[in-house]
């Protein structure tokens, strides 16, 4: 009888046991809660590495770069973790307090998550960065609260949309890869060569998933002189889907695959999937941001002989090129020691290689050594006369292609430049994923009863903030 | 016509038991050469039933042969081939030779090897997690049968009713803030190891079992002085060898095969198993690497198979019969 | 339904006298007992007992993880019920169910029954059969979503192409996409089913066919007559389990084409999955348990339903 009573005792102690096993298995998990150690030991900081999947010699360029910062500020460790920002993963990293301390959002997200409480306020660790003044002020905006307080910090990648092309494919159509489409009827008559002489190539490729089908229709209908929102004087949106634009991007969309046969058979593509199928040779031509040739190189391993950019072709009065770009954010409950300590690394990382020719240097200088792509065309996130310096500070470590570039970066200054549309964003290009799905798979689909309907429901989003 | 069907979790179906329960604690097997089934050895003897009937099954076994195994030689076949070759001329038989650099990269560039092991470590604990569980919950419920057993049994049965679907968002968010402890058990592998353990079907396959067994044992064993803990150490758990084995076969295939709920828990990909990590990594592998991770993937759950396909097989028969 | 407890031997089993007292209850073995329970208890209340209650409750409030939760009645209720992608999400989710059922359910029948009649080889036919269902469904998807490359390379292109036929768009079309999906999960889930029917099959007696052959059956009315009746049971229960698992079905959606062509494969499933993880600035935890309670009311009325319309059918 006594040993059914230490029976009970022990029993209950092996499950106490495996319980309080369990609380320090939690701690001991590569996830730890909000980083940082006393103030004794060193600040650990996780920070947005690299793509999944990137090349090894991109990781080694990045190690370099963070032995670089610690060596300089013993008191910071920093935890790279790869990361790739997605619409549709997002939330719920940011909801499981997952996501790196210092992770990476693009300019439209930031005020969302701003009113949602849900980034923290970097105000005063932004206003001790000696260059904090200088920056456009419409870029630096996007991350400002209602308090005026700064956020989220504009940190790179600030991109115009545009055409991306395969000059081997070009070659090999009878086309002059100097000589790219300037007009979207060029676009189109250069697709539809190279889709009838290389066959199972796509002449052109869209984007339709997660979102960023979304995204590169309304980047289209920019270019088309459409607007997709217009907001009023008195806070509300109206939403302007059935706009002429949209209707001329997806009726040349409509097109080219059903006239033209010239889009290939494969239509599933989201930003990463079609740089894919750029960089094995299965798409000739794309619209994305125009940053987007590091990432082919760091992650797809493309070659640059092959690769070229130009501008979106124009077309109509008002029309532009769709802006937009990277900001990084912490969780709301950084601490104040995690925040110093993220902004000297934002300021290490993405920021100063662009004022100050030291760090452009050596920054660039590491890049170069590990064989990593310098001198990607982005956009000012200062002004236009900072930016020149910067490119003559690294002009002799410069080894993109960059005068395969040259559609693009002759006009990129000159093109009018209009930003993502603001309010619930993602969300609208998620309908317009299915608009776009659509016409590339339905034979029949009708464009305007497709916008009517997408109008409609962007409407009832709109209205519910 | 899923896969859930081979790991028959939380279906809505009350299992009819006590009929036809098996007299002996061994699984109803397959009876081996059994001399007919409904067409009779006479019958096999006449020519028009040998060829007709002989020819269907040598059509069946090409079919199966095509269908059953074509997929995954066509696997075996990609994961060395190089990628232009699986782009171009995907069933043409290495046309450019033999690319085994594609086993190397996977494994040790894309890291395969530590997805491996992380699904390795996530099936072992969630072993160990269920076999504990139904093993003491059926020894509570079936053997030691406290007033308040039927109440357990009762709500245990319940959850069979429910379909996973319902438990997913709740679960995510008590994940994230358990009762007791202090913080998120997120990308932490009991995150997937203890929930796995709330099987209905398990206890339910387990008290089935030891209630089957012969109470002559442990009445004995009781007469001997055996306390609870003795008499389910060294009387029940020798004699549970088949229903732990079908368990543990159970366990190990449906943890290799879980996907949406680590999907949602371990986010580090660090410790993410191949499930969760192969999809991730299809948009920026090389094709050629990505089939052979592929295949590598394959390779444990289709080696335990050949090598124990009679549990296997039984065991999907079995729990066939427990529904039926 | 009852449960039909075995009567052998309750207290014999368990060996105690009636609890006088706690104390006495504790030295009677009833604290260990507890402590055994106590696995059960634990993982079932936290991991399973518990979500349960929560999804119900939280059905009834706005949730955003930042802020504590706010009751609001019925809203998430009537927010999922005027989405218009709640009825696609049904259509999609019934027409993936009723496919399944007509090409996955005969099959396997008619593979099993034949294979019942094999005399030597067996053990080879189960095993290629069962093959597909232990390949991981995430690799199996994965390596179906490359066979269905819509391009005239794709693997399965090129085999039609060998047949003469054109390239077919597969997943790539909005008509098409369903029906894709369906033969990928039925080649992976055909195994299970064929070796549960085949047991069921080997179980018949011998003498019912022997009786019948006297009296003259041929082989088809034997298997008529005889094999399916028998089977009834197995049969009855397979359909519905096959129903309910075709109508939580998540990850060849999810994998093959996230729902699309245009939404073409959104199913039920998926619309919970995009509710709670799928937006960008966070889920609406609301709507999705609202969505899952409906969902399981519903299959919960479709079970009960379809037992008692079966019960008068069914052997048990």
């Amino acid at each position: 009888m006594q040993n059914t009573k230490r029976v009970a005792a022990v029993a209950l102690a092996a499950i106490m046991g495996a319980l309080s096993l369990s609380a320090c298995a939690g701690a001991a998990t590569p996830q730890a809660s909000a980083g940082g150690t006393s103030a004794t030991g060193p600040v650990a900081l996780r920070v947005v590495s690299l793509l999944p999947g990137s090349e090894q010699a991109a990781i080694d360029a990045f190690n370099a770069q963070v032995k670089e910062f610690e060596s300089a500020n013993p008191g910071i460790d920093i935890q790279p973790e790869e990361y790739e920002w997605k619409a549709t993963t997002f939330a719920a990293q940011l909801a499981g307090g997952t996501l790196p301390d210092v992770f990476e959002i693009p300019f439209t997200d930031a005020k969302t998550l701003i009113e949602n409480e849900q980034i923290a306020n970097l105000d005063t660790q932004f206003q001790t960065l000696p260059y904090a003044a200088k920056f456009n002020a419409a870029i630096v905006d996007a991350g400002k609260g209602a308090d005026g307080k700064i956020y989220a910090v504009p940190a790179k990648n600030v991109y115009g949309v545009g055409l991306h092309y395969n000059r081997d494919l070009f070659k090999k159509a009878g086309l002059d890869p100097n000589s790219p489409p300037k007009t979207w009827d060029e676009v189109r008559a250069d697709a539809k060569k190279i889709a009838d002489a290389v066959p199972g190539v796509a002449g052109y490729a869209q984007m339709t998933q997660s979102a960023t089908g979304g995204w590169q229709l309304v980047a289209n209908t920019f270019a088309h002189g459409g607007r997709v929102q217009t907001v009023n004087s008195d806070g509300t949106t109206t939403s302007t889907l059935a706009n002429d634009g949209t209707k001329a991007s997806l009726q040349m969309l409509k097109d080219m695959r059903w006239s033209d046969n010239s889009m290939g058979a494969n239509f599933m593509f989201d930003w990463s999937s079609i740089n894919q199928a750029f960089a094995a040779g299965k798409v000739a031509m794309y619209t994305s941001g125009s940053d987007v040739y590091t990432s082919l190189v760091q992650t797809n391993g493309v070659k640059a002989d092959m690769y070229g950019l130009t501008a979106m072709p124009l077309a109509g009065t008002d029309a532009g090129v769709l802006t937009g770009g990277t900001m990084v954010a912490m969780p709301a409950d950084a601490t104040d020691e995690q925040k110093a300590a993220a902004i000297k690394w934002i300021d290490f990382f993405y920021l100063r290689k662009l004022v100050d020719k030291d760090r452009a240097v050596a920054d660039a200088k590491t890049l170069v050594a590990n064989k990593q792509p310098v001198g990607t065309p982005v956009l000012p996130m200062f002004n236009k006369e900072q930016w020149t310096e910067n490119q003559s500070w690294i002009s002799e470590y410069v080894n993109v292609p960059l005068n395969q570039m040259t559609g693009y970066t002759d006009t990129m200054f000159d093109l009018k430049l209009v930003g993502e549309p603001s309010q619930q964003t993602q969300e609208i290009y998620k309908l317009l994923d299915a608009v776009v799905q659509t016409v590339l798979t339905k034979k029949d689909a009708n464009i305007d009863e497709l916008l009517t309907k997408a109008n409609t429901q962007a409407q009832a989003l709109l209205d519910q903030k | 016509m899923t896969t859930t069907l081979a790991r028959p979790a939380a279906p809505i179906v009350p299992v009819p038991l006590a009929e036809a329960a098996p007299e002996t604690p061994s699984l109803p097997e397959a009876p081996v050469g059994r001399e007919r089934g409904a067409v009779s050895p006479s019958e096999w003897r006449r020519p028009h039933v040998r060829f007709g009937l002989g020819l269907t099954q040598v059509v069946l076994l090409a079919l199966l042969v095509v269908a059953g195994l074509g997929p995954m030689l066509l696997l075996a076949k990609f994961a060395v081939t190089p990628t232009q070759d699986i782009l171009s001329t995907p069933l043409a038989v290495f046309p450019n030779g033999i690319e085994w650099g594609n086993l190397d990269q996977a494994w040790n560039r894309v890291h395969v090897s530590q997805y491996f092991l992380n699904t390795i470590w996530l099936a072992v604990g969630s072993w160990a997690v269920q076999v504990i569980v139904a093993t003491t919950g059926g020894y509570v419920l079936s053997v030691l049968r406290p007033a308040y057993g039927k109440v357990i049994q009762w709500l245990v049965l319940a959850t069979m009713f429910v379909p996973a679907v319902v438990l997913l968002v709740p679960l995510y968010l008590i994940i994230l803030h358990p009762p007791l402890l202090g913080h998120s058990l997120i990308n932490s592998f009991w995150a997937v190891w203890l929930p796995s353990g709330a099987s209905a079907f398990n206890v339910l396959l387990v008290s089935r079992f030891f209630d089957s067994l012969p109470k002559e044992v442990f009445e004995a064993a009781r007469v001997d002085g055996a306390g609870n803990l003795r008499l389910f150490w060294s009387v029940l758990l020798p004699m549970s060898k088949p229903i732990l084995g079908v368990v543990s076969i159970f366990a190990i295939i449906s943890s290799w095969k879980d996907f949406l709920w680590p999907l949602l828990v371990l986010k580090d990909p660090n410790i993410q198993p191949l499930s969760v990590r192969l999809p991730a990594i299809a948009g920026t592998t090389d094709l050629g690497v990505f089939l052979a991770a592929l295949a590598i993937a394959t390779l444990i759950p289709i080696g335990l198979f050949l090598a124990f396909q009679n549990h296997f097989l039984n065991g999907a028969g079995f729990s066939g019969a427990v529904k039926g | 339904m009852s449960i039909q407890i075995s009567t052998t031997a309750t207290a014999v089993a368990a060996g105690r006298p009636r609890r006088r007292s706690l104390a006495g209850w504790a030295q009677n073995g009833g604290a260990s007992t507890l402590a055994f329970a106590m696995p059960l208890l634990l993982v079932f209340g936290v991991f399973s007992w518990l979500p349960i209650i929560n999804s119900v409750v939280m059905s009834f409030q706005k949730t955003n993880l930042v802020k504590p939760p706010t009751f609001v009645g019925w809203s998430n209720f009537t927010y999922v019920l005027s989405d218009p992608l709640l009825w696609t999400a049904i259509q999609n989710t019934a027409y993936f169910a009723v496919l399944a059922l007509v090409i996955g359910y005969p099959v396997p029948l008619i593979a099993a029954v034949l294979m019942s009649e094999v005399r030597r080889f067996r053990g080879l036919f189960s095993a290629l059969a069962y093959l597909p269902v232990v390949v991981p469904p995430v690799v199996s998807v994965l390596l179906w979503k490359f066979f269905y490359d819509a391009s005239p390379t794709g693997v399965f292109n090129t085999m039609l192409g060998w047949i003469g036929l054109g390239p077919f768009p597969w997943i790539q079309d909005a008509d098409w996409a369903m029906p894709s999906l369906v033969l990928a999960a039925t080649w992976a889930g055909a195994g299970g089913a064929i070796i549960i029917y085949l047991a069921a099959l080997t179980s018949v007696p011998t003498e019912l066919y022997e009786a019948a052959e006297m009296d003259g059956a041929g082989v088809l009315r034997r298997i008529w007559h005889i094999t399916l009746p028998q089977l009834r049971g197995v049969l009855l229960i397979t359909l519905i389990l096959q129903f309910i698992a075709t109508a939580q079905v998540f990850l060849e959606p999810y994998l093959f084409t996230g729902g699309g062509p245009a939404y073409a494969t959104t199913t039920v499933l998926l619309l919970i999955y995009n509710y709670a993880f799928a937006n960008s600035l966070g889920g609406n935890y609301g709507a999705a348990t609202a969505l899952s309670v409906m969902l399981a009311v519903v299959l919960a009325l479709f079970s009960l339903l379809y037992f008692r319309l079966t019960r008068s059918w069914s052997d048990e």
